[in-house]
């Protein structure tokens, strides 16, 4: 049962931040909606009015240049994410990511701003996107704003965004293109489930990054180590930057040691 | 707001509040009950509709939202008055027990047989992973997909008997 | 009723016939309960409790009362109505306390769903919040807080069951054979340990739906998402003091059941909603939420075994006792108690016994009939047990449980002897060995192993279960003929999913000699159309009713042949038929057709003989009784269904990751009518039973709410869950009172899975678990511990 809300779906980008400066906190975003119809129904959420981004060019597609590296527009689904042979090319841990997500039908509504927005600790593109580097693009009737990815998860389902503001486009710098990477992700089943773990690591020449799901109030990102750190230089990052808890998916010792599981399997076979 | 939207072939405009979900227009609106709402949440499948060429849970898409769009669901399945080749395959291999998550199931290996019209087990367990069924265990509904694409070897159809 | 026909000559039956519900469910023409709206229908919505246990102090409905479109509200205060199937403990909405998180606390009817739900909203509850019973022996405990302090004054089944008033224990099962207490001292090992399950839920994919309708006269009328139309109707009469004959229950396409539908659920709320309404019908469909919480679930488990062991592997004593976690009502737990209490020991020979079951009221949602009826709970602990008990004495798991199987001249717990013709479970268990290749590793199990890192283990178990169900449970067919030859069969079992029905057509349409296109068995069910059937439930459905299909289709061959007798001037004893007519079995040309006889028979003057046709068959269980209160002796059990499971499991040593490789199973269906439904009826309750025993189950917080009412955090398996390899067998040992020698076998495939599943574990990498579902977690974590017995 979905309370009365009224639905807006404007066509123009300024017509989008015109009606988020009206109605403010009443307001949400709705991209896929496989997040906030469900918080609506649960009564977890009573917005007044949601606002539809997806018929609007700028949040939409994605672009790619040597320059700027990759842009994705907020609405831009999972199973888009997947299937483009650039980020399939170049971004493969971002688009095996959007693959963890759901399940078939959830992943051709979900999108990469909804999964960032909802901003929950088990988010797939959260720790995977961290490890990239990601900055996102946040627009409002102000102005424009753009903040590294780490900055802008602030708790549990809690990000840096303000009433009037949306996310437009999420960034990943030209230099995690072709990162060596590994994910690893844990479920109660084989089939869709949350992550009850997570654990993301991208590799350049440069850099060595570690990002962990479901083990902190948000998705979190050991950064910059070294590209040829150790398995136990990793482990001892990745073990400072989570503070995994007890609850009905798993405990805080079970999450502890799957984080180390998986660093040990994935370190050695970055692809 | 009023929507236009093609459903199995045929065009509807209708008026729908903002919170309609497109299951509730579906059933509700269109009467077209064959959809099914198992979880409202997006989980189970019950209520997967194609919506534009894509499986969707019709339980977390708002009606407002599919305006223009077009939907195939389990209605449009048959035509007249004779199963298609898949619903055919799923009577034959007893592919249905009690038919709750069917409807949705159906959708999901339509939009499979879209991509690749001879599957493999695993892509056929893939593609209805997202479609819960608490009857059949999964096997036999695999086997009618195998039997629609021309795949099922007879041997593994029966039980093997011992007195 | 089994007439050792050979297979050879059997047209129809034992074929993987077509299912003759499938076309409407495949279209989307098949009409569930939710799908019914019913003309000046109205919409109703609950309000549930948010604690465990609570007093409840003030209920304020005056802003819901005013709201417009609001048609009624009601409270517990208001009503004074229990419901109860064998012990009438539960009021329609709670009455001064709250017993469990979930509980139903008011309810609403209002023009749209959103009405209701706000009304809903607009109520408001003041709670004094107490410290509720979770924990199912504390609470069996004498001076335990009580969840029923009433329970001395509710009326209950008094010849079935033994409530302890003063206590939590709604009801205490004993079963007594032979010396429980010489056995133990001539045995050379005792072996004890406790196993536990959780709270686990159903989860058919359509939720309980009701449209319930209380008109002028106290006409009733119910439209309901039900497993049985007549239980509902008496339990419906007796709550409400209303004649049966003014009830009507309509079933119509059922998406699934496995027990939770089995009693009376939402059927009063609804109508007591509809009365306060004027009597406009109220429809209820309980979300997946509700389904979970304010709905029963299957009871949990506390199972303490303690077993003597003869060095040569002979059981020579076993001591056993049950605590059930009932949750806040007994519903169907206490009969599901003394049908495990009277099963406890699983297919295997005990010649010393002694059972005390208990169901244990506590302050959790409440247990209900679910597939297997106990037995997957039960059998969770003893098929651990008895891997510990080989272990213990160094024998093969398989050749102890081979030795210990009931067989031809065994007595059962209750004192029943066994015959060749009761089942074979240990050619069951022989065949899914052989299926997986017990006892030992193939090359390319081998090679798999150093390739993962995974160890593999290998597993078999056996299970065994009668239907629970009253010693007179009794059940009709009647077989309508029409007008162009073609017959209509009317009954009350439902068709919830299992596929029964194709199985009774094919037996009816065997008997008549028809084809099956030519017996019609409509799906809905109606009181006011149907015969009586007591219940579908307890894998009874095919054996009794498939034998009154068998009288009633004997019945109305038997009337055509008096007609056709005087039509054709001969003896009835002369005479034979095909699917079209009856004719002289010597004089094949001197017929008449069914067509002629259809409605009567009428001579070309018009005088006519006969009248409509019509066949009846009435089936009544036979020879059971029930069980001596005090020593559990007497003869429970229709038939008995045998089976085994064998199971391949690999799994991680160090991180308790696990695959599922392959699942073999094995049940003496005694002669299967539908092989392609006793398939889907193998493979969909074991991977039933693989969800239990892997990843479902209730988890509560400290106070007692339920911390995973939906698929978020409850899951269940999916496509991607199945085992990699399946193998099903029938065996076939002919039951002699089974229509053409079958038996039920719609529970017994989820049953001793999870047990199959611990053991292959613990025989892959050494985890030794007592408690269920085995999430990788526990299995981790038991690693973790000392290795007590690893793979040899």
């Amino acid at each position: 049962m979905l309370h009365e809300f009224s639905y807006l779906a404007p066509r123009e980008r300024k017509d989008l931040l015109q009606l988020l400066k009206k109605h403010s906190s009443q307001a949400r975003l709705l991209a896929g909606g496989t997040d906030l119809l469900c918080e609506i129904r649960l009564g977890t959420d009573r917005p007044e009015v949601l606002i539809d981004v997806k018929n609007i060019a700028e949040f939409r597609g994605i672009a790619f240049s040597e320059q700027d590296g990759l842009a994705v527009g907020a609405a831009v689904t999972c199973v888009e994410l997947m299937e483009h042979p650039v980020v399939r090319k170049r971004f493969p841990l971002l688009a095996h990511a959007a693959g963890q997500i759901g399940s078939a039908q959830l992943r051709n509504r979900a999108t990469i701003g909804g999964n960032l927005c909802t901003a929950s600790p088990c988010a797939d593109l959260g720790c995977s996107s961290l490890v990239l580097g990601a900055r996102v693009e946040l627009v409002s009737a102000r102005g424009t704003r753009v903040i590294p990815m780490k900055d802008f998860f602030t708790g549990v389902k809690a990000t840096q965004l303000k009433d009037d503001e949306a996310v437009q486009r999420v960034f990943y710098p030209v230099v995690a293109a072709g990162a060596k990477w590994g994910m690893e992700k844990l479920k109660r089943i084989k089939g869709h489930d949350l992550a009850v773990v997570s654990v993301a690591i991208a590799r350049t020449t440069q850099w060595l990054r570690v990002g962990i799901g479901s083990c902190a109030p948000t998705p979190v990102v050991a950064a910059d180590l070294p590209p040829n750190a150790s398995v136990k230089a990793v482990t001892e990052a990745a073990l400072k930057a989570i503070d995994p808890i007890d609850d009905v998916r798993a405990s805080r010792e079970f999450r502890l040691a799957m984080v180390q599981e998986f660093i040990a399997k994935l370190l050695p076979a970055l692809s | 707001m009023k929507i236009h939207v093609k459903v199995n072939g045929k065009d509807y405009t209708r008026e729908v509040a903002g919170n309609r979900t497109l299951l509730r227009f579906l059933r509700e609106d269109l009467g077209l009950t064959g959809t099914k709402e198992g979880c409202g949440a997006g989980e189970c499948g019950a209520c997967t509709v194609i919506l534009n060429g894509k499986t969707v849970n019709s339980c977390l898409v708002l009606a407002p939202e599919v305006d223009g769009g077009v939907i195939e669901t389990v209605e449009g399945e048959a035509k007249n008055g004779k199963l298609s080749k898949l619903q055919e395959a799923f009577h034959r291999n007893h592919g249905v027990q009690c038919g709750f998550c069917t409807p949705g199931m159906l959708m999901s290996v339509k939009s499979l047989l879209k991509i690749h019209p001879k599957p493999t087990v695993a892509e056929i367990k893939e593609a209805i992973e997202g479609n819960f069924c608490r009857c059949t265990g999964y096997q036999q509904i695999i086997e009618s997909v195998l039997d629609a694409t021309g795949q099922l070897k007879p041997r593994k159809e029966e039980i093997r008997r011992v007195r | 009723m089994f007439d050792n026909i050979p297979d050879s000559e059997l047209k129809i039956v034992g074929k993987g016939v077509e299912r003759i519900d499938t076309v409407e469910k495949l279209t989307g023409a098949a009409l569930y309960t939710g799908d019914w709206v019913v003309p000046g229908m109205l919409h109703g919505k609950v309000k549930r409790s948010p604690h465990a246990k609570a007093r409840i102090k003030r209920i304020d409905t005056s802003k819901a009362e005013k709201l417009a479109g609001v048609h009624a509200v009601l409270t517990g205060k208001e009503l004074d109505y229990r419901v109860g199937l064998y012990l009438v403990d539960k009021h329609v909405l709670a009455k001064d306390v709250v017993r469990h998180f979930g509980e139903a606390v008011a309810a609403v009817a209002a023009e749209t769903p959103a009405i209701a739900q706000q009304a809903v909203d607009l109520i408001q509850v003041e709670y004094e919040v107490m410290t509720p019973a979770l924990e199912p022996k504390a609470a069996a405990q004498k001076g335990a807080p009580l969840v029923h302090p009433d329970l001395g004054k509710y009326d209950y089944v008094k010849a079935v069951f033994t409530p302890v008033p003063g206590t939590n224990i709604a009801n205490h099962t004993k079963l007594r054979k032979g010396d429980v207490e010489k056995g133990f001292k001539e045995a050379d090992k005792i072996i004890e340990r406790e196993y536990t399950n959780p709270n686990v839920q159903h989860v058919p994919m359509e939720t309980h739906v009701t449209i319930g309708q209380w008109m002028v006269g106290d006409r009733i009328s119910i439209i309901t998402s039900a497993q049985s139309p007549f239980t509902v109707r008496n339990l419906f009469a007796h709550s409400f003091g209303i004649s049966h004959a003014n009830i009507r229950v309509y079933i119509p396409y059922v998406g699934g059941g496995f027990g939770g539908k089995a009693g009376i659920h939402l059927e009063p709320l609804c109508c007591l909603l509809s009365r306060q309404a004027g009597g406009r019908p109220v429809k209820i469909q309980a979300t997946r939420e509700e389904e979970f919480s304010m709905l029963p679930c299957r009871s949990g488990l506390v199972y303490h075994i303690k077993t003597g062991v003869k060095k040569d592997g002979r059981i020579v004593a076993q001591k056993m006792t049950m605590y059930w976690d009932a949750g806040a009502y007994a519903d169907y737990a206490v009969n599901v108690t003394r049908a495990s209490g009277y099963s406890a020991a699983g297919p295997y020979e005990i010649p010393n016994a002694w059972v005390d079951a208990y169901t244990v009221y506590t302050n959790k949602p409440f247990g209900t009939a679910y597939r297997g009826f106990g037995h997957v709970e039960f059998s969770w602990g003893m098929e651990r047990h008895m891997d510990l008990c080989a272990r213990t004495i160094g024998m093969d798991p398989l050749k102890f449980r081979m030795l210990n199987a009931l067989k031809p001249g065994s007595v059962s717990l209750t004192g029943e002897h066994i015959t060749e013709n009761t089942g074979n479970v240990r050619l069951c268990m022989q065949e899914v060995a052989d299926s997986i290749g017990y006892g030992k590793l193939s090359a390319a199990e081998k090679a798999r192993e150093k390739k993962t890192g995974m160890k593999i283990g290998k597993a078999v178990v056996a299970l065994h279960k009668a239907p629970a169900m009253p010693p007179f449970t009794g059940t009709v067919v009647i077989l309508k003929m029409n007008e162009d030859g073609t017959v209509t069969a009317n009954l009350s079992l439902t068709e919830i999913g299992a596929g029964t029905y194709t199985s009774i057509v094919q037996i009816i349409a065997e008997t008549l000699g028809f084809p099956v296109e030519k017996v019609r068995l409509p799906v809905e069910n109606d009181t006011d159309r149907d015969p009586y059937d007591w219940q579908t439930v307890a894998s009874k459905g095919l054996l009794l009713s498939g034998n009154a299909g068998i009288l009633a289709a004997q019945d109305l061959l038997a009337r055509a042949y008096e007609v056709a007798a005087q039509v054709l001037r001969a003896n009835p004893c002369d005479l034979a038929h095909d699917d079209e007519k009856v004719y002289v079995a010597h004089h094949p040309e001197k017929a008449v057709s069914f067509k002629a006889m259809a409605v009567g028979y009428a001579y070309p003057d018009g005088n006519a003989i006969g009248g409509p046709l019509v066949g009846v068959g009435r089936y009544v269980a036979q020879g059971l009784s029930n069980l001596d209160k005090e020593t559990g002796q007497g003869h429970p059990a229709l038939d008995w269904t045998y089976g085994a499971h064998g199971i391949i499991v690999e799994a991680h040593p160090r991180t308790g990751e696990y695959n599922v490789i392959k699942v073999a199973s094995a049940f003496d269906v005694g002669r299967a009518i539908n092989t392609r439904s006793v398939r889907g009826q193998a493979i969909g309750g074991m991977l039933q039973g693989l969800g239990t025993a892997m990843c479902e189950g209730y988890r509560y917080a400290p106070d007692g709410r339920l911390l995973n009412p939906n698929f978020t955090d409850n899951k269940i398996p999916t496509s991607l869950d199945m085992p990699e390899e399946i193998d099903c067998i029938a065996v076939e040992t002919p039951q002699i009172d089974g229509p053409f020698g079958c038996r039920g076998v719609g529970e017994h495939s989820m049953i001793a899975i999870c047990g199959g599943l611990g053991n292959a574990l613990q025989n892959a990498v050494g985890a030794d678990l007592t408690h269920m579902p085995i999430r990788q977690e526990d299995v981790w974590r038991a690693l973790q511990a000392p290795k007590k017995a690893g793979r040899k």
